[in-house]
């Protein structure tokens, strides 16, 4: 075995099936990938959608230069396999016969015409855990509906309840959210069951929907049980947290700033930082009951204080003072933030297509087994002659066989 | 242990025990993950400072009271409860020993404070040689921002995340609670998982940093690599695809009060689906919008002729007829609608459970299926519902020790 997997990760001796596309699966299955595991990524003879998804140096569409697919697959190996031919499905067979955890997050209608199923899958490995990472599962009325991230996301109920202005459409973070909620479901859950696959009695099928995942742990969590009571329920106000002010997001001199005071000596500490003004010993201010009532008149004599300063001298300012009052930092805000600089949050990875490339770091860290990415995002079919060859033993002449049958 | 059914010796992570001194959302929901698939979690709160998650409305019967927080029921499910006043010498010393039985300790307080309580990771391992201590702080345990003061709610602000949410040429629009908490949960699950697998092959415990800004920020990675690869600092774009690699792709207005239709169009196949669906109008025809660049190009073209044509439809019968021609489309929930949906339904999503103090209410259950182990959801924890267990059978304290501790409130 090459790269991160001699390393030592915590990982390491895990072995991953990706056969993912786009994001949920891909970034499920790459933190098994940071941390060491050997991942090898499946992907049909077009490659992973998300190599045509970009973002692209330049906007120039090109199968290896995808921003999206480099950040996703990273220290993983790349194998093509056609699946929807039958010798294609045994080699694939073959090679989840010899992995501990198949990651995919292929529509269910998909995944039966392929006939890989979780029990076409577990007779050539009744220990594999399969972790199937869905916009809304494998079962249930919705389970064979076309979706994706934004579908699962509004389907979640986060939009309508919590992001958006009142009578406009709810909204979704600029990203997939839904797919990474998902994924880190995936993650924890699909490798609980491999971690205990012994005390259960085998491997088993891992079923995550990503509209689920968020509608329970999210949304459930604060709403249903109120609204299963009482038969009341809230929604988006576009402003922020209604029972404190303030709790919103305001404009200042050069872009924006979460400004957020929970307990009374955060009031306070902002009312110094802002010179302690005149109107805000306003009776009308005096405690956050009264200040989340009177929150339309409290955001424009804040928002006046905010327009004369920048967000990090804000930010600074109000934390000196302990409020939780921070910049709302931009892509490069963050890109560039000495914070991760000094804690060496990015890494740089050498792609053959693409060059350095500065990707996230890990996740988290551990000590005794650090993780991360360290290797590029496969070329496609880039450890074809490595799998199929050293890993099933495929001669090269077989290997050739299904190169001209346009399998691998 | 009351939280915890007989079931769970089919669950893969049986006989693991954690402690849990996670706070709020975000600590305990890494016990709710672990205890869901079959992990002992002991959870260490007090009464002198009520957990601010447990003084969150609604409440049971409308009854204010820690211990009848819905939120509380819900997102604490799985969690065990002891009671312990940790400004108390001998709590500590009780957490102490709780940990030497224990194999995961997890905490999210702020850089420091473990230390301060004398509960530092040097210390866990001088009593377990191999305990794993998860720690997981807003920003991590060292560089320039490291005693940040955020709430989960704003966190977010540090990740760039906020930065891209909101609607197209306008500034950021806050999303309303900290959808990284339940995030950095469950992500914080996987974690503690990592180390007990690196601790079965090695024997090695550790301690295990999840800063919360590294964690959630994976999710800026479209975002991030178009500043990597081409300089652009994303801006708020609605709904749109986050690569802009679809269109139409966004949320349309449908018939009746706040009522939404999601639609995406990724490929050309969906497109013709999409046209069928909708008769053809001959707009759909147009250069403007006969292959994937030209629809990108005029996106707020489409999506205005789009909507105008959805909100004549009910969402739900909108989305079933598109999913007939195989477009991407669901409705737009609500919170309401979550609890009737019958796709949650049928998956059992939501569930109604006895509470011990004698009410019924409705919690959410687990929400991924195994298909060899099923987890036995019960509410939240009464605080200090566990502490018979593991204060008398665990630690094997006398009765008079015990009652000495309750009496002096150190068990409080």
């Amino acid at each position: 075995m090459s790269g991160v997997a001699g390393r030592g990760g915590a990982l390491s001796g895990v072995r991953v099936v990706d056969f993912g596309q786009m994001v949920s699966g891909p970034w499920c299955a790459k933190l098994f990938a940071d941390y060491g595991a050997d991942v090898i990524k499946v992907e049909l003879p077009g490659g992973d959608a998300a190599r045509r998804a970009g973002p692209f140096p330049g906007d120039k569409p090109h199968p290896e230069k995808s921003g999206l697919f480099f950040a996703h697959n990273t220290n993983k190996r790349g194998v093509v396999c056609d699946v929807t031919q039958e010798a294609g499905r045994e080699l694939f067979l073959r090679l989840a016969a010899k992995a501990d955890l198949l990651i995919e997050n292929n529509l269910p209608p998909r995944t039966r015409a392929w006939k890989l199923r979780y029990e076409d899958v577990a007779v050539v490995n009744p220990d594999i855990v399969m972790v199937s990472i869905t916009p809304f599962g494998q079962s249930g009325p919705y389970s064979d509906w076309n979706a994706c991230d934004l579908n699962a996301f509004h389907l979640s109920g986060a939009g309508s309840r919590y992001c958006g202005r009142p009578g406009e459409m709810p909204l979704e973070h600029g990203t997939f959210s839904a797919d990474y909620f998902g994924g880190a479901a995936g993650a924890a859950w699909g490798f609980a069951a491999f971690f205990g696959r012994h005390l259960v009695g085998g491997g088993q099928h891992v079923d995550v929907s990503c509209a689920e995942a968020i509608a329970a742990t999210f949304i459930g969590g604060q709403n249903i049980g109120g609204y299963a009571q009482d038969g009341r329920f809230d929604r988006r106000t576009g402003v922020g947290m209604s029972q404190a002010a303030p709790a919103t997001i305001l404009p200042c001199r050069d872009g924006h700033v979460w400004m957020l005071t929970i307990e009374q000596g955060q009031w306070q500490g902002l009312c110094r930082a802002m010179g302690n003004p005149e109107w805000a010993s306003l009776e009308m201010f005096n405690d956050r009951q009264v200040r989340a009532e009177n929150a339309d008149i409290l955001y424009p004599f804040i928002r006046e204080w905010t327009m004369q300063h920048d967000k990090m001298e804000i930010m600074e300012k109000c934390q000196a003072e302990g409020c939780p009052i921070t910049a709302v930092y931009t892509v490069e805000e963050v890109a560039r933030q000495p914070h991760l600089a000094e804690r060496g949050y990015f890494a740089t990875i050498d792609h053959s297509e693409l060059g350095p490339v500065r990707t996230l770091g890990a996740p988290f860290r551990l000590p005794a087994s650090p993780g991360g990415p360290n290797r590029a995002a496969p070329l496609l079919g880039e450890h074809n002659d490595e799998v199929w060859g050293e890993l099933l033993g495929l001669s090269a002449s077989e290997r050739a066989h299904l190169r001209a049958q346009r399998i691998i | 242990m009351p939280s915890v059914s007989p079931s769970a010796k089919t669950l893969p992570l049986a006989g693991i025990r954690v402690l849990n001194l996670g706070w709020v959302w975000a600590g305990p929901v890494v016990g709710q993950t672990l205890a869901f698939l079959g992990a002992e979690v002991i959870k260490v709160e007090s009464r002198t400072r009520f957990d601010l998650l447990r003084t969150l409305p609604p409440f049971a019967e409308g009854i204010v009271d820690p211990d009848r927080c819905l939120f509380n029921h819900a997102a604490w499910a799985g969690n065990g409860s002891i009671t312990l006043d940790l400004r108390q010498a001998e709590a500590i010393e009780l957490v102490g020993r709780l940990a030497a039985l224990s194999d995961v300790v997890v905490e999210n307080f702020g850089p420091g404070v473990m230390e301060r309580f004398g509960l530092s990771y040097d210390v866990l391992r001088a009593l377990k040689q191999d305990i794993i201590l998860f720690s997981m702080p807003a920003a991590g345990l060292d560089g320039p921002l490291k005693d940040v003061r955020t709430y989960g709610l704003s966190l977010a602000s540090l990740t760039g995340l906020d930065s891209l949410t909101g609607y197209k040429g306008g500034g950021p629009v806050p999303m309303e609670n900290a959808f990284c908490d339940p995030f950095a949960g469950i992500f914080g699950a996987f974690g503690v998982l990592t180390a007990l697998h690196h601790r079965r092959r090695t024997g090695e415990g550790q301690h295990v940093e999840f800063s919360q800004q590294e964690a959630a920020m994976q999710m800026i990675a479209p975002a991030f690599m178009d500043y990597t690869l081409n300089g652009r600092v994303a801006e708020p774009c609605g709904n749109e695809h986050p690569t802009r690699a679809a269109a139409p792709h966004a949320v349309f207005r449908c018939r009746g009060e706040d009522r939404w239709i999601s639609i995406a169009v990724s490929s050309d196949e969906e497109w013709a689906g999409l046209v069928a669906a909708m008769e053809g109008p001959s707009w759909m025809r147009e250069p403007a919008f006969a292959t994937a660049g030209a629809r990108l190009e005029h996106i707020d073209a489409l999506h205005e002729r789009l909507g105008a044509w959805t909100t004549a439809f009910d969402d739900r019968e909108l989305a079933e007829h598109l999913q007939r021609h195989g477009v991407a489309a669901a409705p737009v929930l609500n919170v309401a609608d979550l609890l009737h949906d019958p796709h949650y339904r049928a998956r059992g999503t939501f569930i109604e459970v006895r509470h011990p103090l004698g009410f019924r209410e409705t919690i959410y259950g687990s929400y991924v299926k195994m298909s060899r182990s099923t987890p036995q959801v019960c509410p939240g924890p009464s605080m200090g519902q566990d502490n018979d267990y593991v204060f008398r059978e665990l630690l094997g304290l006398s009765e008079a020790r015990y009652r000495d501790l309750i009496e002096r409130k150190v068990i409080y």
